[in-house]
């Protein structure tokens, strides 16, 4: 790409996406931390109400990324260094979870265990109290471990077999090889695997708010002081708290992978053969991975069963009166359909043509633009919904759709998974080849969509698929933003758990994961390869 | 081989190239931080030349090439094409087209799409697009390969694919980037010949960048030799290869004797070059001067050098007492060693099938017109050059 002053197409290209970004990534964040003010802040850390639900999301993070890690690195250990059988089960239910929203498991969570629960009453006739501290931490370690799978096993499929076998050959053993090769090169992709479990667990919110109780976590403080006081300062106050310490850990893992890192979700099996592990080994990993599977089938059987079923666990008479009551109230999952297909064109496209802009550029500045796209990914979904509240709640924009706000913000929100892809995938084009249709007369635009952009197909269908999944499961970023004619299915089904309307709570999370599930299949078979995934998050 | 060509009346630049220049470029400086890489480089190219920028590995001649391209801006000096500066032209408007070392093919286009490329941007109808694609494909040698994907082809078939694809917007000046780098040697060399007969078809300026003197001399009308961002020196193939004017250049192109002497009796375009017991009368080229006494080279090409049996001379000849060294069939020349007074001379004998092997003491025979004075560079001049 030559000089923008030469080519005025590009340098209006440049003014457009920057002023996208200040103004939708940017702006609203300021945004937030500008509202409490100066004697806001000072009022609201006097008050000091702050200090628990702090403590809380410390002590909670710490704990669910902790099993969470580790039931993810046991499993991830299991697909890429044993040869379990069942993998590709395995690979199929690790990937479920991805693609519903997390809190789902905190419904079967209290549908299994609660003062009802199939199990706590049914089973042993009691009633216990699970909300609180250990409900949550449990609840968290089954809805992200699998994240925190994903990101291992990429990492762990990256390391180099040929080392491994080299050491094996020296008559190292498997445990050996593992703890002296394989562990000190991958550690920083561990890190950084691990400290994006822990941005995953720290900014959850459906979880918390559905068993939390009275144990309060700065996502529930922020959305309860809203919701329940219409204190927007002290939320804003809140949220800020909330970003600090997820920005403290994205840049913690940036330092550990350059910013690099996104899991690809490819259903395809490492090529490279790893060298051979003990029989027992593999026998432990596979009763391991069952168990682990059969926890989340446990959790979606729990949805199907009580979707399907009059009043889940006291009635089980097969019915679909809850799939007819999706059916009269489709107006949510048509609009998450809708604003997630929008949401993931357009931010696919957005993220290919930034990427373009800032990889392929000579202009200062890039590294800002660079950082600025990248730093979404720390943003808690509640503080970037919350932006978009407090920034487009006004008046004279009461003629913006709220539906498009929420588009705009899935675009946005989901940015930095598609754009990362496509520098990546921007590094391995030559620039001989820009360069070749620059020669033969095309300018830097139509460079870009002639011959960059065919051949970015694999990273436009990351960000694509990625910012699809994440807006159809994601409850933080709508939950300020939804009004009755733009609710989505998560906020549906939030709504109806609410109201202790399992059935059809549990029908639309059925419905909506199908959806999901449908939806990756079609745009798998329209593009004909492979469906590549970035990590999702609630 | 040097006697059907000018002698030392050969033009420094092809006849009237400054006025005419198709191509010029004017103190040129090309930065990379602290580091130059092209350093005030100038030279005109005429129209319709095959014009060849060579020198070692690192000497600036993509970087040269990058900013006729206008993918480089040049830190100073102007880039002047058919007289007009186009320092400012944004590369896809300066008609420039490029053939790159990697080829850079469009992997997700066909052969016909990749040369139909240019001419899509252009606007040009289908119609006639592709009646002018498989004109292309033909004359480089592709027909019938025209819906074959790049990664299905030679790395020969892949190189003229690049070259069709540069041709066929008939741009006002080819660029090659070591075009034939990546092939095999057999393949390289007809290929090369196919390139020259390209160029003499179409009567296009060629810009061509190589580091591989052979390729340099045998197909190009003018040579420029750089070396660490500067022109060494530009000319014919002829001059380049018999008149280098610096060390660097003999050293570089080809094979050379460099020997220390003292010039004496110098007297206008004249001279003596005076080393061991030997006296070897010598024209200065144009611009070149020598003082009394100042220690200067000798510079004579292998192939200019005869061998005698010893104590043997000859009319118009110096003869030289020395003993073989060593010596090796190259297949198409012997080479030998001959050791003159403690320095060792490398002289080339034509069809070694047909004559003898010389051994021991032999005679070394210099025909003074094929020798030739390089000045070295001091200190003193390098600064103030
Ligand atoms: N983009 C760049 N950034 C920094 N330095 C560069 C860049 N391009 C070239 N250089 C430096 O400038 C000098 C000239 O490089 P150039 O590529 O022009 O050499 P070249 O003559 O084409 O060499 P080769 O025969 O190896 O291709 C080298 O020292 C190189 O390291
Ligand atoms: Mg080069």
């Amino acid at each position: 790409m030559t000089s923008l002053r030469r080519e005025p197409s590009l340098l209006l290209a440049l003014l457009v996406v920057t002023g996208l970004v200040l103004l939708f990534i940017v702006y609203p964040q300021v945004r937030v931390v500008a509202t409490p003010g100066g004697s806001g802040y000072a009022d609201f850390f006097s008050g000091g109400s702050w200090v628990r639900p702090l403590q809380n999301s410390l002590s909670v993070t710490a704990l669910s990324t902790t099993t969470a890690v580790l039931l993810g690195f046991v499993y991830a250990y299991a697909m890429v260094y044993t040869d379990m059988r069942g993998k590709p089960f395995f690979r199929l239910v690790g990937i479920l979870p991805l693609l519903s929203p997390p809190f789902v498991v905190a419904a079967a969570y209290i549908l299994l265990f609660g003062p009802r629960g199939i199990i706590t009453y049914h089973v042993f006739g009691q009633s216990p109290n699970i909300l609180g501290l250990f409900g949550i931490w449990g609840v968290q370690t089954i809805a992200f471990f699998p994240f925190s799978y994903q990101l291992i096993a990429d990492v762990l499929s990256r390391s180099d077999a040929r080392l491994e076998q080299a050491a094996r050959n020296l008559g190292a053993g498997p445990w050996q090889v593992f703890r002296s090769v394989t562990l000190p090169l991958t550690r920083p992709g561990l890190g950084a695997a691990i400290l994006t479990t822990a941005i995953y667990v720290l900014e959850d919110f459906g979880n918390p708010a559905l068993i939390g109780g009275l144990y309060t976590v700065l996502p529930t403080q922020a959305y309860g002081l809203i919701s329940g006081f219409g204190d927007l300062s002290g939320a804003a106050a809140v949220s800020t708290i909330l970003l600090g310490l997820a920005l403290v850990i994205y840049v913690a893992k940036l330092r550990l992978d350059g910013g690099r890192q996104y899991v690809t979700v490819s259903g395809k099996a490492s090529s490279i053969p790893r060298p051979p592990v003990p029989r027992w080994v593999s026998w432990a990993a596979f009763i391991a991975c069952s168990l682990c599977a059969l926890v989340i089938l446990l959790v979606y059987g729990t949805l199907v069963v009580s979707a399907l079923t009059l009043a889940f666990p006291t009635n089980l008479g097969f019915t679909t009166q809850h799939f007819e009551y999706v059916g009269a109230h489709s107006l949510s999952l048509r609009n998450t359909l809708v604003y997630g297909l929008v949401a993931a064109t357009l931010s696919g496209i957005f993220a290919v043509l930034a990427a373009f802009l800032v990889e392929r550029g000579r202009w200062r500045g890039r590294r800002v633009l660079d950082f600025l796209l990248i730093m979404p990914a720390a943003v808690p979904g509640l503080f970037f919904g919350l932006g978009y509240a407090t920034a487009f709640n006004e008046q004279w924009l009461d003629w913006v759709d709220r539906g498009a706000l929420i588009t705009i913000s899935m675009i946005f929100w989901n940015i930095p998974v598609g754009y990362q892809a496509a520098v990546a995938g921007l590094r391995q084009i030559d620039r001989s080849i820009d360069e070749a249709a620059t020669s033969l007369g095309a300018s830097g635009l139509r460079t870009f969509r002639d011959v960059l952009v065919p051949m970015l197909g694999g990273s436009v269908r990351v960000g694509f698929t990625t910012t699809f999944v994440r807006a159809v499961t994601t409850l933080s970023v709508v939950i300020f933003l939804f009004t009755t004619q733009s609710t989505t299915a998560t906020i549906t089904i939030f709504q109806l758990v609410g109201d202790f309307n399992w059935g059809g709570a549990t029908a639309f999370t059925v419905a909506d994961v199908g959806m999901a599930i449908i939806a990756l299949v079609v745009i798998a078979v329209l593009g004909r390869g492979r469906v590549s995934l970035g990590a999702a998050r609630g | 081989m040097a006697d059907g060509q000018p002698g030392s009346s050969a033009p420094e630049v092809l006849p009237g190239a400054a006025e005419t220049a198709h191509l010029r470029v004017d103190n040129v400086t090309k930065r990379f931080g602290a580091a130059k890489a092209v350093d005030n480089v100038s030279f005109a190219i005429p129209r319709g030349a095959f014009a060849t920028l060579l020198g070692p590995s690192g000497c600036g001649k993509t970087t040269t090439l990058r900013m006729i391209a206008g993918f480089y801006d040049p830190d100073e000096g102007d880039i002047v094409l058919s007289g007009k500066r186009i320092n400012q032209l944004p590369a896809h408007r300066r008609g420039t087209a490029m053939v790159f070392q990697d080829y850079a093919l469009f992997p997700h286009m066909t052969v016909k799409d990749n040369v139909g490329y240019g001419l899509r941007v252009a606007g040009v109808p289908g119609k006639e697009r592709e009646r002018r694609v498989a004109e292309t494909l033909e004359f480089v040698g592709l027909g019938g390969l025209g819906h074959r994907w790049p990664n299905q082809l030679s790395g020969g078939q892949q190189q003229r694919v690049a070259v069709g694809r540069a041709l066929v917007v008939r741009p006002q000046i080819l660029l090659l980037d070591e075009p034939l780098s990546n092939l095999d040697a057999k393949l390289r060399e007809s290929l090369r010949w196919e390139m020259r007969e390209l160029q003499q078809q179409l009567r296009m300026t060629f810009i061509y960048v190589t580091h591989d003197q052979d390729e340099a001399l045998s197909l190009s009308d003018w040579i420029a030799v750089m070396n660490q961002g500067r022109v060494e020196q530009a000319g014919t193939p002829w001059e380049i290869y018999y008149r280098p004017r610096t060390e660097f250049l003999a050293d570089f192109v080809g094979a050379v004797n460099l020997v220390p002497a003292i010039a004496r009796d110098v007297r206008g375009a004249t001279a003596v070059l005076a080393f061991g017991g030997a006296r070897v009368p010598v024209g200065l080229p144009p611009g070149v001067s020598v003082r009394e006494d100042q220690e200067v080279r000798l510079s004579v090409r292998p192939e200019s050098l005869w061998l005698a049996s010893a104590g043997a001379t000859a009319q118009g000849m110096i003869s030289l007492a020395g003993t073989v060294a060593r010596r090796a069939f190259l297949g198409d020349i012997m080479r030998y060693w001959i050791n003159v007074d403690g320095r060792e001379w490398i002289v080339d004998q034509a069809d070694p099938g047909a004559g003898v092997a010389f051994e021991g003491s032999v005679s070394l025979m210099l025909r003074p017109e094929r020798a030739h004075v390089i000045v070295p560079a001091t200190p003193a001049e390098l600064s103030s050059g």
